[in-house]
């Protein structure tokens, strides 16, 4: 039987430059301005405000993973894993807002 | 790895193997994003039930040292996200630096936490003191989770600071290389998960209201 | 890889205590397992054997109504969080599913041996409350808050050990999934696993995904019971029933962390005792995830009379009832096994068989209960009782005794003696229905749980089922003291594969050599159970 397994060997790393690095990191820190905005000054969004918030920190967070935790080049398992979990917490929230909502 | 029977078995439990290693990370990140995600579910269900005095509470935070927190943990998210460029373009000496600076923006959020805390708790605000326990129904229990929660993000900073500096030692005695390393990815993936916590419990507590 | 040069078995390739409690070998961190678990279950079923003496007749026959209490407590806390949550994964999964792999070993053998160890941790802190403190918890396993946080007795450490021994089963969780996606031998497809590999994949998701909610919730209330304030307290804006949702969001999941691993065994069992080609192979291998993934969604149907809003019982209950089809899906796949296959009744068959008919009842009682207008009547009478003793004990247990009956020759290398082996299994069989059948009509009749004391009127089902326990207790010595004789006795050792069965580890000698397989494992042509190509193996 051939050895199949590719323990030691990273085939075809993909190495992100500094410069890639830099980008994310603005991209991130302009989405942290526009979300500090947003609560400070428009206050007359109201129940739209939190909406916002969580939207712009999803956003963040998606670029984070994608980025500095590698999953845009790494194998798509992981990022078919990352999806599952997110589903499986969304449901677990929707469930329990939904018997709240209708208490 | 000689036998009698002379063969190897193609597989084996303990030969190096970074993918493997690297998979038992992320699932591990994804017990710790559960462990939140019980807390995230908590903090939901009492802001529908409080929603009022959860936004009152929200205007007892800083949002200065807030905002100055997130920045720190996103600087150092792209540092550690660097030092692991570096490992792999062989350049040593410039991962430690950025390993370094990571480990050093880790004491300043701390440290800006501690300050943050004090003033709450010399305010009385912390569960079971007695004026935490005059507060109204609601205020209470915004308090009692936003020290849960920080405190348990904040317990995962001081894990990752030391994580990182056993990288860094690990990087300066060259056993973290460029040809081996899995430590110092799988150190920055649990680093930036520390990261994307916060991102959601800066806006959950500071900007509400 | 380490080097080896012989082909000790596993048991001869070291000696001393040290070389078992710090070994990273998986055959002997599943065999610690075994015994710990095993001294455990003892524990417990001595507990619930307590409680049958309490309720032989009404009125107080042994204990005051707080220690009952405790006891019940304890008993659940024994049985789910040190025996049958961990039971087959940490023992079968641990001791098989590298060599059904074709692999000498799990992806993380030192976080392995550090699970196992983690597990006497919290077994040794449950127990404590024992002695320490003011007496064991009196709450139930659940822990409902506000009582939990309200009584006196020792529920932070309780709440703290289910805490540490879940956090050891996310550990093997771990392992196990790594396990599988990095050390299936080269040939061996995801859809060429064997069954309990897919069983043991589906429960480590869960392990994984579930358990750390309700690791956080236990922590909880540890922090109200330390602060002296109540994060579930009413009076402050907290809702008691929040901690409801977010312990069954964790122990309906966990209820199939205890299930899946059974099913996986039981899919190994039937192939090689009707010595034939599972029916459905992929059927059963995906509703071992259907099951895992719907089940995360049904947890609320643990609260329809708890105050839950009506719009949410209703979404529940649905939910309820599409999980009782990848299990009924099954339930038919293994029966069609059976047909036309050359049936070889040996007691892991007897077992199987035994855990096919017990499942049934305690699906059917299961939807039941899962219907919103008669769990209504149900909820807090002995019908619940029956209903999970029956998934649990007469399914998983079952399941658990049938490994154990089949796979000890190749674990330890001897037989045990047959005959007596099926003499137990009937009357432990009888027993386990004497046992649990009147507590679903003395449910049915409206007779309360968690007391004490009932009704006269309920004392004929009471009776039968304490009579039942006994029989059942002297199977199992039976079962015990046979399996015991069979490792010291003079039986000649057995080969390599006295079922007949057809997945890797009958390829290896028994008991299998440290590295388990002596010369290379070779796969079936079309898939695990392909007895029409089975690899001629030589002695």
């Amino acid at each position: 039987m051939e050895n199949t397994n590719h323990h030691n060997q990273h085939d075809e790393v993909h190495i992100s430059s500094y410069r890639d690095h830099w980008r994310t990191l603005l991209t991130l820190l302009l989405l942290t301005l526009v979300t500090i905005v947003i609560s400070v000054f428009g206050a007359n969004l109201k129940a739209l405000s939190v909406a916002t918030a969580l939207l712009i920190a999803t956003v963040k967070v998606v670029v984070v993973a994608y980025y500095f935790m590698h999953l845009k080049y790494d194998k798509k398992l992981y990022t078919w894993l990352v999806l599952l979990v997110a589903i499986l917490f969304a449901a677990f929230t929707i469930l329990t807002a939904t018997e709240y909502f209708n208490r | 790895m000689e036998h009698t029977s002379g063969f190897v078995l193609p597989n084996s439990g303990h030969s190096r193997d970074d993918e493997a290693s690297k998979l038992g990370m992320w699932l591990f990140l994804f017990t710790e994003l559960l462990l939140f995600g019980g807390l995230f579910i908590v903090y939901m269900v009492y802001r529908m039930l409080n929603h009022e005095s959860f936004l009152l509470s929200s205007f007892e935070l800083n949002v200065g040292l807030g905002s100055f927190n997130t920045v720190v943990l996103l600087v150092s998210s792209m540092t550690i996200a660097m030092a692991i460029t570096a490992v792999q373009k062989g350049e040593q000496q410039k991962a430690v630096r950025l390993l370094v600076t990571t480990l050093a923006l880790s004491f300043v959020f701390l440290v800006v936490k501690y300050f943050e805390w004090s003033a709450k708790i010399h305010h009385g605000l912390f569960p079971g003191m007695d004026y935490y326990n005059g507060l109204p129904k609601g205020e209470s229990l915004f308090f009692f989770l936003y020290f849960i929660m920080t405190g348990l993000h904040a317990l995962h900073i001081i894990i990752g600071a030391v994580i990182i500096a056993v990288v860094i030692a690990r990087t300066r005695k060259g056993l973290v290389n460029k040809d081996k390393y899995a430590l110092a990815e799988n150190a920055g993936l649990y680093w930036h998960l520390v990261d994307l916590i916060w991102i959601y419990l800066f806006p959950l507590f500071y900007l509400i209201h | 890889m380490s080097s080896v040069s012989t082909n000790l078995n596993f048991f001869e390739a070291k000696k001393g205590i040290f070389s078992w409690i710090f070994s990273v070998d998986h055959k002997r961190i599943a065999l610690l397992y075994l015994y710990s678990l095993i001294t455990f279950f003892l524990v417990g079923v001595t507990l619930g054997l307590l409680m049958r003496y309490e309720l032989l007749n009404p009125g107080k026959d042994l204990v005051e109504a707080k220690t009952y209490n405790q006891i019940f407590t304890l008993h659940g806390v024994i049985m789910i969080f040190l025996f049958i949550i961990p039971s087959i994964p940490a023992v079968f999964g641990n001791f098989f599913l590298p060599i059904m792999l074709g692999t000498d070993d799990v992806s993380f053998p030192r976080l392995n041996l550090l699970s196992w160890w983690v597990y006497v941790v919290g077994a040794l802190m449950a127990l404590s409350t024992l002695v320490f403190g003011d007496g064991p918890a009196d709450t139930g396993w659940t822990f409902y808050a506000p009582y939990s946080v309200k009584t006196g007795t020792n529920v932070t450490m309780s709440v703290l050990a289910a805490f540490v021994l879940g956090f050891s089963s996310i550990l093997t969780g771990l392992n196990f999934i790594v396990t599988i996606h990095r050390l299936r031998a080269p040939g061996m497809t995801f859809l060429k696993m064997p069954l309990f590999a897919w069983s043991l994949y589906a429960t480590s998701w869960i392990q994984l995904l579930a358990t750390p909610i309700v690791g956080i919730t236990l922590l909880m209330i540890a922090a109200e019971r330390l602060l002296g304030v109540g994060l579930f307290d009413p009076s402050i804006g907290g809702d008691p029933i929040l901690y409801q949702h977010l312990f069954w969001i964790y122990s309906h999941p966990a209820v199939y962390i205890m299930a899946l691993p059974a099913f996986g065994v039981i899919s190994e069992m039937l192939p090689t005792f009707s010595q034939r080609t599972i029916f459905g192979y992929k059927a059963i291998a995906f509703s071992s995830l259907a099951i895992a993934f719907v089940g995360y969604f049904i947890w609320g149907h643990h609260m329809f009379t708890s105050g839950m809003s009506g719009t949410a019982r209703f979404i529940f209950s649905i939910l309820t009832f599409l999980v009782a089809i990848p299990t009924a899906i099954k339930v038919f796949n293994w029966v069609a096994t059976l047909y036309k296959g050359s049936i070889n009744v040996q007691p892991p068959l007897l077992y199987t068989l035994a855990f096919i008919f017990q499942f049934m009842i305690g699906g059917f009682t299961g939807l039941v209960l899962g219907a919103l207008a008669t769990d209504i009547h149900l909820h807090d009478t002995y019908f619940v009782v029956g209903h999970f003793h029956y998934v649990m004990f007469g399914g998983t247990g079952f399941a658990f005794f049938g490994a154990l009956h089949y796979w000890y020759p190749k674990i330890w290398g001897r037989m045990y003696n047959i005959k007596v082996a099926n003499v137990a299994f009937t009357i432990f069989f009888i027993g386990f229905n004497m046992l649990y059948f009147p507590m679903l009509i003395a449910g049915l009749m409206g007779m309360p749980r968690r007391y004490y004391d009932y009704l006269p009127e309920f004392h004929l089902p009471n009776m039968i089922s304490t009579y039942g326990s006994w029989v059942l207790a002297t199977g199992l010595i039976i079962m015990l003291s046979n399996l015991v004789a069979g490792f010291f006795g003079k039986k000649p050792k057995v080969g390599r594969n006295p079922w007949n069965g057809i997945t890797l580890e009958w390829q290896t000698l028994s008991p299998p050599p440290v590295q388990n397989f002596d010369r290379m494992p070779v796969l079936p042509q079309n898939g695990p159970y392909d007895f029409d190509h089975k690899p001629v193996i030589e002695e």
